[in-house]
C-alpha cells in the first residue's frame, strides 16, 4: 500500500491469469448449476487473491476490468457489453472500500467485509438495469434485497477462502510481502 | 511474377482481415446502441424495436445459436416481477411490469446475438485497440494461455486423485469434500499461477519489452500462407 512504484509487468500478469481464470470457472460453473450468485463466490475470491497477493490499490479493478474484457472475448455469458460492467462494478467498490479500511484489522474481517461490498455492487449493478428499465421503485428494492442475500452468502464464504490461501502462498515464499 | 502474386494475394487476405474487424466493431456499437434503446425509447416505440430484435433472433437461429438461455432468464425475471408486482400493487398494474421485463429482455437479446455472429477473438482485437500496451499484451497473453492453463488444471487434478484426495466426481457429491477440492486443487493452481507469471515476465523483459514507446507487432508467416 505504501509503494507508489507503477505495477510491474509480473504483478500484471499475474491479475490478468487470475482474471481468465475467474472467467473460464465461471463459463465452466454456469454449466452445472442453475443458481444465481454462485458467481460471486469465485469473484470474491479471486479479487481477494489478487488484493491479498499485490497488496494495493487498483489491483481488483485491473481484475475486474481484465475479466470483463476477457469474458467478452471469450464470450461468456449472454450479456454482451454489458458484462464488461458485472465483473468490473463489483471490484471497484471493493478497491473503494479497501480504502476505508484499516490495514490493523483481521484479515479475515476485512476478506469479509470486501466479499460484502462487492456483492451489494454486483446486486446494485442488476437494480440499475431495472431502475433503467423502468421497475416501480419497491420492485427494485425487494429484488436487490434478494440478490444481495444470495450473492453475500456465496461472498463471504469465498472470502473466508483467502487468508488460508494467501498463508500457505507465504509459506512458499511466493509473495514479496511482509505483511497482510 | 510468383512473388507479385504471393504479395497481392497477402494484401487481399490483410484486407479481408481489416474489414471482418471493422465490421465486428461496427456490430459491437449496434449491440450498445440497441441495448441503450431499449432502455431510453418511450414504450410506443418498444414494438418497432421488438421487431428489429426478432430480425437478430432470426439471424442467430439460423446460425444454430441457442435461445434457450435467454428464454429462461425472461421467464425467472417475468416471474418474479409480476407476483411482486400482484402483491404490491394489483392486477391493474401487471401490463406496467410486463413492459419492464420486456425492456430488459429486449435489453438482453443484442448482446447473445454478438457472442453467436462474432468470433470472440475478433472482439478481444477490437477492443485492444482502446488498451495501453501491457494491459493489451496481458490480455493476448492470458487468453493463448488458457489451453495451457486448462492442461495444468487437469493434471494436478488426476495427481491428487492418484494420490487418494476425494475429489473424484462421484465423492464431490458430498459437500464435505468441496474444500478438499480447494486445498488440493486450487492452492497448487494458484502457485502455478504465480511462477508462470514471473517466468513470463521475464521472457518479455529479456526481449526488450516495454522500452520501445511504439512496439512492433510480429505477424506470423503461417497466418499470411494460409
Amino acid at each position: 500500500m505504501t509503494k507508489k512504484i507503477p505495477l510491474s509487468l509480473q504483478d500484471s500478469l499475474f491479475v490478468g491469469f487470475c482474471a481468465t481464470l475467474l472467467v473460464a470457472l465461471t463459463g465452466m460453473l454456469r454449466l452445472k448449476l442453475g443458481l444465481s450468485g454462485h458467481s460471486m463466490f469465485l469473484m470474491s475470491f479471486f479479487y481477494l487473491i489478487c488484493y491479498g497477493v499485490l497488496g494495493r490499490f487498483g489491483s481488483m479493478t485491473a481484475c475486474g476490468a481484465i475479466a470483463g474484457i476477457v469474458a467478452m472475448a471469450l464470450g461468456v455469458g449472454k450479456g454482451g457489453p454489458m458484462i464488461l460492467l458485472k465483473f468490473a462494478l463489483p471490484a471497484i467498490a471493493m478497491d473503494l472500500v479497501a480504502l476505508l479500511l484499516p490495514l490493523s484489522m483481521n484479515l479475515h474481517w476485512r476478506c469479509v467485509i470486501l466479499g460484502i461490498a462487492g456483492c451489494i455492487a454486483w446486486a446494485g449493478k442488476v437494480a440499475l438495469t431495472n431502475v433503467l428499465a423502468g421497475m416501480a421503485l419497491d420492485v427494485v428494492l425487494i429484488q436487490w434485497g434478494l440478490s444481495v442475500l444470495k450473492g453475500g452468502f456465496f461472498a463471504t464464504l469465498g472470502a473466508l477462502l483467502v487468508p488460508p490461501v494467501l498463508t500457505r502462498l507465504k509459506a512458499h515464499d511466493l509473495l514479496h510481502r511482509d505483511k497482510f | 511474377m510468383w512473388a507479385s502474386c504471393r504479395r497481392l494475394r497477402a494484401l487481399r487476405h490483410w484486407s479481408y482481415e481489416r474489414r471482418e474487424t471493422a465490421l465486428c466493431a461496427l456490430s459491437l456499437l449496434l449491440v450498445c446502441v440497441l441495448s441503450a434503446c431499449a432502455f431510453v425509447l418511450p414504450a410506443a416505440l418498444l414494438l418497432p424495436l421488438a421487431g428489429l430484435n426478432g430480425l437478430l433472433v432470426i439471424h442467430g437461429l439460423l446460425r444454430r445459436g441457442s435461445i434457450w438461455g435467454v428464454l429462461k432468464l425472461g421467464l425467472v425475471q417475468l416471474s418474479i416481477t409480476l407476483s411482486l408486482y400482484l402483491i404490491l400493487y394489483g392486477v391493474e398494474h401487471l401490463a406496467q411490469g410486463a413492459v419492464v421485463v420486456a425492456r430488459i429482455i429486449l435489453a438482453t437479446i443484442p448482446g447473445w446475438w454478438l457472442c453467436i455472429t462474432a468470433a470472440p477473438e475478433r472482439i478481444g482485437e477490437v477492443l485492444s485497440a482502446f488498451l495501453p500496451t501491457k494491459w493489451a499484451f496481458v490480455v493476448a497473453a492470458s487468453l493463448s494461455l488458457l489451453p495451457y492453463m486448462a492442461d495444468e488444471i487437469r493434471e494436478i487434478y488426476q495427481i491428487q486423485c492418484l494420490r487418494g484426495a476425494r475429489i473424484t466426481p462421484k465423492a464431490l457429491r458430498n459437500p464435505k469434500n468441496w474444500s478438499e477440492l480447494v486445498y488440493c486443487v486450487l492452492f497448487p493452481v494458484l502457485i502455478q499461477l504465480l511462477k508462470l507469471s514471473r517466468q513470463m515476465a521475464v521472457a518479455a523483459q529479456s526481449r526488450h519489452f516495454g522500452l520501445a514507446q511504439r512496439p512492433t507487432h510480429w505477424h506470423s508467416s503461417r497466418d499470411k500462407n494460409d
